[in-house]
């Protein structure tokens, strides 16, 4: 008990003692979170953004003139075949007339009652695993494959434009996580050896009565663990104000759930653990 | 009452810059005993001090203290050793950071022992040493003589089998150096160990005391 008792004193104390310091390194890792914080949200919403106009992608098959209308099921079941489709609607010549109609607000096949140019065609749902330019460059392929199918299209400039502006979204995340996780922690070091300058005489003392390196690093490794979480709240708690005090409901934003940000509160506690130990590691050799 | 607390066998231990500190050296020290080691400057008194704490390693000959080898490598034993050992002078400074009570209280600390343990015990060392008005000052507040107590108080208030002693009246006033006398003398009487160092021979007698010096490297 008395070495909890120590343990608990002796971070008081540094607390206590060092105001500004403690301040500043909270306040600073606190703009950091918040940062990465902000960069999450925007990630999350255009990822959703993203997934939401992907399920809009559909593949048309279109159906030559010289297939039967008695032959069209015979096809369907062929296109059912084919690994990713989810689903499969049928548009007929009439649907097609009915679907340019509603397009353009007039029906410009008036004169054509006997005669409808229009294709039939296959509108083909594809599933979410394959909603990506490979895939459904595989499964236009072998559609236009079939016997019937004269031409295939679908959003593809659209798609790989999509999945180029996710991987740069995805880089960039990255490189902003790893680079804002570096600065968090030379930040905290830098702040835990600012603390323990004065005290480093005393380790080599306490060394020689007996105190093991855990014992004495027990409480920068506190130190850098509350500073660090608190930091990380305090990022969340700015966001969530903001919420409250801007309207921005249109753009439909993701904002993590309540287990997401304790996880992220924790892992931001045990990095300043790290760096609490890492801030006195030197001083204790 | 013939366990050995510290055992030294065919010491060698240079300075690493080639200057030979100790060339043979055997010691032992049984448990109750004294042993009083006088040695001019320079002639390794420290270094004797180092070996047994585990903060210098012998390049050959064995140290064994508390039946433990102490060779590099081996911090968690160190530790252990360090805990039954209280120290006075010399290398044993005191916490700067910390007051005089934490300072007396640290080695219960470290032994983990319970709050209530650590607090009879440090109010009665601020007791018998007199210190119990300035337990909330700093070291650096304290003359030498009252730096000289905390150091014997810290020495003493885990019950540490081993007491060293480097230098036992080193700045001490008169009246204070019969105090610490008193003191020494009840330690010796009480069956813990002792060892004390000092460069000239000390002018009172020690019950349970062996006498040594340390000369060119060795003890004679």
């Amino acid at each position: 008990m008395s070495r909890i008792n120590h343990i608990l004193r002796e971070l008081g104390r540094s607390l206590y003692r060092n105001p500004g310091t403690v301040l500043g390194a909270v306040l600073s890792l606190a703009m950091l979170f918040l940062l990465f914080d902000l960069y999450w949200i925007t990630s999350e919403t255009s990822n959703r953004l993203y997934s939401d106009l992907l399920s809009d992608i559909r593949i048309e098959a279109f159906v030559n003139d010289g297939v039967d209308d008695i032959e069209i099921p015979m096809v369907t079941e062929k296109i059912s075949k084919i690994k990713g489709i989810f689903a499969i609607g049928y548009i007929s010549k009439d649907s097609a007339r009915l679907v340019l109609q509603h397009m353009l607000g007039t029906d410009l096949l008036v004169d054509y009652n006997n005669k409808n140019p229009l294709p039939r065609s296959f509108v083909l749902e594809v599933d979410k695993k394959f909603l990506n330019s490979t895939d459904m460059d595989m499964i236009s392929k072998e559609v236009a494959s079939l016997p019937g199918i004269f031409d295939v299209k679908y959003s593809r400039e659209w798609l790989v434009k999509a999945e180029q502006m996710k991987s740069v979204i995805i880089e960039v995340g990255l490189a902003l996580g790893i680079l804002i996780l570096l600065t968090a922690l030379i930040s905290l070091i830098n702040n835990i050896r600012l603390m323990t300058r004065a005290r480093a005489v005393g380790f080599q003392q306490m060394r020689l009565l007996g105190a093991s390196k855990i014992f004495l690093a027990f409480p920068f490794l506190l130190e850098g663990f509350f500073i660090s979480g608190f930091a990380a709240l305090i990022g969340w708690v700015s966001i969530f104000y903001g919420k409250e005090h801007v309207s921005l409901t249109q753009l439909n934003i993701v904002y993590p759930n309540l287990e997401e940000m304790v996880i992220y509160c924790v892992v931001a506690a045990v990095l300043g653990a790290i760096s609490g130990y890492l801030g006195i590691r030197r001083l204790l050799k | 009452m013939d366990e050995y607390i510290v055992e030294m066998g065919n010491i060698y231990l240079d300075s690493g810059k080639g200057e030979e500190i100790f060339r043979n050296l055997n010691f032992s020290l049984k448990s109750g005993r004294t042993a009083i080691i006088t040695g001019g400057s320079g002639s390794g008194k420290t270094s004797f001090v180092e070996l047994i704490v585990g903060r210098k390693f012998v390049k050959s000959g064995s140290v064994e203290v508390f039946g433990e080898n102490i060779i590099s490598g081996r911090k968690r034993i160190i530790n252990k050793v360090r805990r039954l050992i209280g120290g006075v002078g010399g290398i044993f400074e005191l916490i700067p950071s910390f007051t005089i009570s934490q300072n007396i209280a640290f080695p219960v600390i470290v032994t983990a022992k319970s709050n209530k343990y650590r607090y009879e015990r440090t109010l009665k060392m601020l007791t018998e040493f007199s210190l119990i008005n300035r337990a909330g000052d700093y070291p650096s507040d304290l003359t030498r003589v009252q730096k000289a107590l905390v150091q014997y108080a810290r020495a003493s208030v885990a019950n540490q089998p081993l007491i060293i002693i480097d230098e036992p009246s080193a700045g001490l006033d008169h009246s204070t150096s019969e105090r610490i006398f008193k003191y020494l003398q009840d330690v010796s009487m009480s069956g813990l160990s002792m060892i004390i160092l000092c460069s000239e021979k000390i002018s009172y007698e020690l019950p349970n005391s062996d006498y040594y010096e340390i000369k060119n490297g060795t003890l004679e």
